[in-house]
């Protein structure tokens, strides 16, 4: 019997630390108030009594210090997982992660490994603001050495992590904090998963949305509502910032007729979506059958005032007319952007989530 | 000096005003109208009031994300503050920051950041540029004689948190600032939290004030919750480092009462010692103070009751002022990228 299971993406990355916490006995988890009674959003809900407090803990303000610290760590035989709620503050290890994790394995001829995992969350709500809600992915991905990915559904969400922790690389693992609420199927049993590839979420014919992290969700809206109209999106989820699974884009142009549509949550100068599709056109150039589009956010930061921000972040309206455009359907753009629109605030992922965090 | 009975009387009031006015945001948060996170200062009033009464609009002051009692005790405006919170155009940073970023340069406060230790080398920075125009050295001129100011100078002071001690940019500024003599304040508000975990599980056990020391500035600990004791060690600390002698560092010990960002109380989670919250609220820094003041006959009941109407119209009529506040254009939002 396989164990597949319902639970939130935040339920299962609880459970996948819970797992590695049992499984690598050499595994730390430690962070800003990971034992804290907030548990960072529960995703460390119960660890610290269940694996003890010489494993689970809390930590200094000092983010530069104890990322070099964790990699002395794991020079040294530990798995340390290090989280930071908001991707800014890793912005404060930057120099260990970039100058130290990332280059260890190589500079010291193979001889040495780092396998440490950096937990990051990302995304808006709730006027988190310019210093709190940056999309730092693509920056972070440019870093050779570092692995980075972004797993969207609750069973990529416990696969990649736990595959993170068994790897002996620094790991960048990116939460967007909207996904913690949303429930999927996690199959314990399913084949491990590697930290590259992309994965089919929804199959179709008509056009490839090829989308990260909760642009994932957004384009699997658009699709869902562009179905009712007879337009088919396949809908891939890229999953891994650092090593872009351009091959199956490719497979999946050659389905669609070659219309492709990238959508990252991340500003225009800082979105992988560029990434992407340089690698793909350098690849596979004549997969492209039109000009492809780009849904990203604008690249300045992002105001607080909820008046402006909710007019800062694109989403399922901006995919659903842009496919429109490219399939030449435009006439039927104001029934589909009626039927996704939402009276929530942009602010807010559901009726659930309040303020402050 | 301890604080004439006319400047105690004023700190209190200055003390109640931020009391009142967090106080009026808690209970309107609640009304999901101000969409920001938002980081109280009820308990710690003392600390802002007692520093801030020292500085002229030329000294400058930094803070962090729990920066309304630094704004309002420097001086900061009271209905931008709102209008801020609210999102609004009127608001001090036009609607872009919210509570954890705020501005008012009229008032010589520059700024405050959510990014933990992110003010602390820029209030270094700013003062050693202060230093530097008053020497003449910004001009190219030749260095004062032994390299003393000759006369007062402008201080800058940086507010921050027992957990912002533990950032490596703040040993870096210390440094710094001794280096060069700085005519610089380092506030400590030590709470004895950072968000919910407590200091021992941060810290070893020490005197933070003392780390201080050890970089070879002045550093003294006090009261943080005793107005009349904060006015005094902030009044020598302002003087010192207004007459050349280089930087000084109060570690003041206070307690914050509601959850660390938000408007409720969260003494129900546990992570506070049991009585430990109603040990601090015993020693609240306003009671204190009224007992002197009533105490020693500087001011009644009705002196008291009249503070408190005239400063709740004062609140009332910033919020009608801010809720009326005008929303930024969608455009808007593009500018300023580049100066
Ligand atoms: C570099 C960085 N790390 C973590 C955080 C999250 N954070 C916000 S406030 C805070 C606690 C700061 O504690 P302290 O400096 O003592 O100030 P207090 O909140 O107690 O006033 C933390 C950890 C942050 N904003 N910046």
């Amino acid at each position: 019997m396989r164990d597949v299971r319902l639970m939130s993406y935040g339920e299962a990355i609880r459970e996948a630390l819970d797992d590695a916490l049992a499984q690598f006995p050499d595994m730390l988890l430690i962070g800003e108030g990971v034992p804290d009674p907030k548990t960072i959003f529960a995703t460390t809900q119960g660890l610290r009594e269940k694996h003890g407090a010489d494993r689970v803990l809390d930590m200094p303000l000092a983010e530069n210090g104890m990322t070099g610290i964790c990699i002395g760590a794991a020079l040294a035989g530990m798995r340390p997982v290090l989280v930071h709620q908001r991707i800014d503050f890793a912005l404060l290890s930057v120099d260990q992660l970039v100058n130290n994790a990332a280059k260890w394995h190589y500079m010291f001829d193979g001889q040495q490994q780092v396998p440490l995992v950096i937990r990051v969350i990302i995304g808006r709500g709730w006027g988190q603001g310019p210093q709190h809600s940056q999309s730092l992915q693509a920056m972070f991905a440019q870093v050779p050495g570092l692995k980075v990915v972004m797993p969207t559904t609750a069973g990529d969400a416990y696969h990649f992590m736990l595959a993170a922790i068994a790897d002996n690389n620094p790991v960048l693992f990116i939460e967007h904090r909207w996904l913690h609420h949303i429930i999927g199927e996690v199959d314990k049993q399913a084949p491990a998963a590697g930290l590259d590839g992309a994965a089919v979420m929804r199959e179709g014919r008509d056009v490839t949305l090829a989308a990260f992290s909760h642009m994932s969700i957004e384009a699997l809206k658009a699709a869902t509502t562009l179905a009712e109209h007879g337009i088919d999106a396949e809908v891939l989820d890229m999953r891994c910032v650092s090593a872009l699974d351009v091959e199956s884009v490719a497979a999946s142009l050659a389905k669609t007729g070659g219309k492709l549509l990238i959508a990252d949550c991340a500003p225009e100068m800082a979105s992988s979506g560029h990434q992407l599709l340089s690698k793909l056109v350098l690849a596979h150039g004549d997969s492209l059958k039109q000009a492809p589009r780009l849904i990203v956010y604008p690249n300045h930061p992002v105001p607080t005032s909820h008046y402006v921000a909710n007019h800062y972040y694109p989403g399922a309206e901006q995919i659903a007319s842009a496919v429109l455009e490219m399939l030449g359907r435009s006439e039927l753009t104001a029934s589909v952007i009626g039927a996704l629109q939402s009276d929530l605030p942009k602010d807010q992922p559901d009726r659930s989530f309040v303020g402050p965090f | 000096m301890s604080p004439a009975s006319a400047d105690l009387k004023h700190l209190y009031y200055q003390m109640l005003r931020i009391r009142r006015a967090e106080e009026a945001i808690a209970r309107r948060y609640a009304e999901q109208q101000m969409r920001c996170p938002t980081h109280l200062c009820i308990g710690e009033e003392a600390i802002a009031v007692g520093v801030c009464a020292h500085l002229t609009v030329q000294d400058k002051v930094f803070s962090n994300h729990r920066g309304h009692g630094h704004y309002l005790a420097k001086g900061g405006d009271l209905p931008r503050l709102l209008a801020e919170l609210y999102g609004f155009a009127e608001g001090c940073c036009g609607g872009r920051g919210g509570s954890m970023h705020l501005t008012d340069l009229d008032a010589g406060f520059v700024a405050s950041t959510p990014i933990v230790g992110g003010t602390v080398p820029l209030a270094a920075g700013y003062a050693w540029a202060e230093q530097m125009k008053k020497s003449g050295a910004a001009q190219g001129c030749a260095s004062v004689a032994g390299g003393r100011m000759p006369e007062a100078t402008n201080v800058v002071v940086i507010f921050f948190g027992d957990g912002c001690f533990e950032e490596g940019v703040m040993h870096e500024t210390l440094n710094f600032a001794v280096l060069k003599q700085l005519p610089l304040l380092f506030i400590c508000e030590n709470n004895q939290y950072s968000v919910m975990t407590p200091l021992a599980e941060r810290q070893p056990k020490r005197d933070i004030y003392k780390i201080a020391a050890a970089h070879g500035l002045h550093a003294v600990s006090g009261d943080g919750n005793r107005v009349d004791e904060v006015y005094e060690l902030a009044q020598a600390a302002v003087a010192n480092a207004r007459n050349g002698l280089g930087p000084q560092f109060l570690e003041l010990h206070t307690h914050r009462w509601p959850e660390h960002c938000g408007p409720n109380e969260d003494d129900d989670l546990g992570y506070r010692n049991p009585g430990e919250l109603a040990a601090w609220k015993l020693r609240c820094p306003l009671l204190q103070t009224r007992q002197t003041l009533l105490d020693a006959q500087l001011s009644d009941d009705a002196e008291i009751i009249q503070m408190e109407t005239c400063l709740a119209l004062e609140i009332e009529q910033a919020f009608a002022w801010a809720l009326q506040g005008t929303r930024p254009k969608i455009d808007s939002m593009r500018q300023h990228l580049y100066a």
